[in-house]
């Protein structure tokens, strides 16, 4: 029925996100290599920054948006889409990115800018990137990570609930009463699958929510630039699995993505 | 090796150095900084702080961490606290001592000291820190450091972190004459609590918020590492039981007051096999085949051979000590004794230079120059904390940094 629109307006949907998201990429990438011009103050060029992360973040609540309301039409899609490689897919949680993987993604780049920098942070140089968590940032990011675990924790197991209950009554039942006629078209089983997809719309709207509110709370504990590094970070680690995912599946000769 | 003896009784230990596989230490070696640059008391020591613009910002937005539970001096250095342990209530305990402690008159020494303890790249958070200056009363200058590093679940940790300065209080108020009978008896006293703690009448059903919810018999097989520091005016006395681990930084040499109790240790496998007991390969060298670790609080199924009994060592304080650095093996799995001692070394002789501009982040809790010392240990602490994270420490990460310098 609608359904080969439907793929079709998914598809776009994921092919203008990533469009998107190199697009601000590149923004990100200007900003962080112009050099601080010297006419402007500190104040003006953190207002800058600040405006960038909150376009980022707009960027990523609008597609979050989009793809709920085609999701409310045909759900299972994102949760197995064909638009991603097979690779992206066995990486997903919930249809996205675990929450906590930006995190892990911090720590990581906190590391890796004070490991190449020990030595000239210890001489007092500051250069306010990732690697110059505060105590007090560094507090509130493990805050974060403590409540995130917990709410993954939650939503997975919900997940689980739902997988279960494939097996468990009305479809179960309708299935072992009826012989072998279960390749027909049954309306009681599409009845039970339609609320079955409901729940998932329910959980892909949770899931988005809790990567959203991870992804702004911990725009709000770094400072500006360091977001920004962040966000670049972030969207290069994103575009990069992708690429290396759709050319695994060349190589395996998995085709047309 | 030679501040080994420096006034330090080793107890039963013959042994100074922990068993190590030569393939880790070599990557140790690989791992540790080359060199430090740094040049003490060059110009750009002692400039002023900054202004603190960001931080209201930030407190704004999220939910600020809740205060330490002492009065002296900490604000903004204790840093974080176990999540799962924040909406259980018990932790965020009210001690007496504290009243005494800001009524009190003429202050004896205060400690400075930071903090951090970070869940890390772990997905549970099992360490537990405690910090209570001044612990038995506010003139004998005892203050009490203890890191825990639990496993199996977060409840023994979490009761050690809540009980063991008291028990020692109690102990230390016996009249005892012997630190180390005072913390050998604490040790084997807090062992007992945790044992007999899910059996108790009012169980720990009420306060179980941790992931076993106290159900026997899962939670037999829980424990927890304990290093604990009672620092006085005179000495440092340390008890150790795991392999978390004490270093003192001594004129910039790293001395550690305890040694891990590994199953590999000589003298521990011995104690383990006279016991009956066995030392098997899986997964590096484990009592049973299980715990890796040789001593520790709880885990009563793996007794006798795994014991609470802790080495207490007792070293007198000089006017060469830097610093006393306590951490779980978060840290020391991954930096060097070496290592850890020369960055905290480092934090504390520099004063904070200024930050550029644009990183108010970076800057937010020098209060006043009385605290610009406490300052620097919790800025050893989260360095040394970010350094763990950079090697890509996989465990909790649990960092105490005392300032140990007279007269700062």
């Amino acid at each position: 029925m609608a359904s080969s629109s439907d793929q079709v307006r998914e598809h776009s949907c994921f092919q203008e996100w990533i469009a998107q998201q190199e697009c601000d990429l590149s923004e990100l990438l200007h900003y962080m290599e112009a050099p601080a011009n010297s006419d402007e103050t500190s104040a003006a060029r953190e207002v800058c920054l600040r405006q960038l992360v909150d376009k980022n973040i707009r960027h990523f609540q609008a597609y979050s948006e989009k793809r709920i309301r085609l999701a409310r039409d045909d759900v299972s899609p994102f949760f197995s889409p064909t638009w991603c490689s097979i690779f992206e897919n066995s990486l997903l949680w919930l249809g996205g990115c675990r929450p906590t993987l930006l995190i892990r993604l911090v720590y990581a780049l906190c590391g890796l800018q004070i490991e190449s920098q020990l030595d000239k942070f210890l001489e007092g140089i500051r250069t306010g990137n990732l690697g110059e968590l505060s105590a007090r940032q560094l507090s509130l990011i493990n805050d974060l990570q403590g409540r995130t675990i917990k709410e993954e924790g939650r939503l997975s197991s919900c997940v689980a609930s739902l997988q279960e209950k494939i097996g468990d009554q009305p479809i179960a039942t309708i299935v072992n009463e009826s012989s072998s006629e279960f390749l027909e078209p049954n309306a009681k089983v599409d009845e039970a699958l339609d609320e079955h997809e409901q729940s998932m719309v329910s959980m892909l709207e949770e899931a988005d929510r809790l990567r959203m509110k991870t992804l702004k709370e911990l725009m709000n504990i770094l400072t500006p630039l360091q977001a920004v590094n962040f966000l670049a970070a972030s969207k290069k680690l994103h575009l990069c699995v992708h690429a290396c995912g759709k050319r695994r599946d060349r190589f395996h000769g998995r085709r047309g993505k | 090796m030679a501040g080994m003896c420096y006034g330090v009784n080793m107890g039963e230990t013959e042994t100074s150095t922990p068993v190590e596989p030569s393939s880790k230490s070599a990557r140790r070696r690989r791992m540790e900084i080359h060199q430090f640059n740094f040049v003490p008391n060059d110009s750009a020591v002692a400039p002023p702080p900054l202004p603190k613009k960001k931080r209201q910002r930030i407190e704004t937005v999220v939910d600020p961490v809740p205060p330490p539970p002492r009065s002296c001096g900490v604000e903004g250095n204790v840093l974080t606290t176990v999540p799962e342990e924040e909406d259980e209530g018990s932790t965020t305990t009210t001690f007496d001592l504290s009243a005494t402690t800001s009524n009190d008159v003429v202050p004896t020494e205060r400690p400075k000291f930071g903090m951090t303890s970070v869940c890390g790249r772990r997905r549970d958070m099992e360490d537990s820190v405690a910090i209570h200056p001044s612990f038995c009363d506010s003139r004998s200058g005892l203050h009490f450091f203890g890191v825990y590093d639990g496993h199996g679940c977060s409840h023994v940790a979490t009761k050690c972190k809540d009980r063991m300065h008291e028990i020692v209080r109690d102990e230390y108020g016996t009249g005892e004459l012997s630190w180390e009978h005072t913390m050998n008896q604490s040790f084997s006293k807090m062992d007992k609590e945790v044992t007999d703690w899910p059996r108790g009448a009012n169980g720990g059903a009420a306060s179980s918020s941790c992931r076993c919810e106290l159900q026997t018999p899962h939670c037999d097989a829980v424990g927890s590492t304990a290093v604990v520091a009672v620092v006085t005016p005179e000495k440092i006395v340390v008890s150790n039981c795991g392999d978390s681990r004490a270093v003192l930084c001594r004129n910039g040499v790293a001395i550690p007051l305890s040694v891990d109790h590994k199953p590999d240790r000589p003298d521990e496998l011995n104690r383990i096999q006279d016991a009956g007991g066995r030392v098997i390969f899986w997964d590096g060298p484990r009592v049973l085949g299980v715990l890796a670790m040789s001593r520790a609080i709880g885990d009563n199924y793996l007794k006798p051979y795994v014991i609470p009994e802790p080495e207490v060592t007792i070293t007198d304080r000089t006017v060469e000590d830097e610093c006393l650095i306590l951490a779980s093996d978060g840290l020391w799995d991954v930096v060097s004794n070496e290592t850890a001692c020369g960055v905290a070394r480092m934090c504390l002789q520099s004063r904070r230079p200024p930050s550029p501009p644009r990183s108010p982040g970076s800057d937010v809790n020098v209060t006043d120059a009385g605290e610009s010392s406490d300052r620097a240990c919790s800025d050893a602490a989260i360095l040394l904390t970010k350094l763990a994270l950079a090697r890509h420490s996989t465990d909790n990460v649990s960092v105490v940094v005392v300032d140990l310098r007279r007269g700062q």
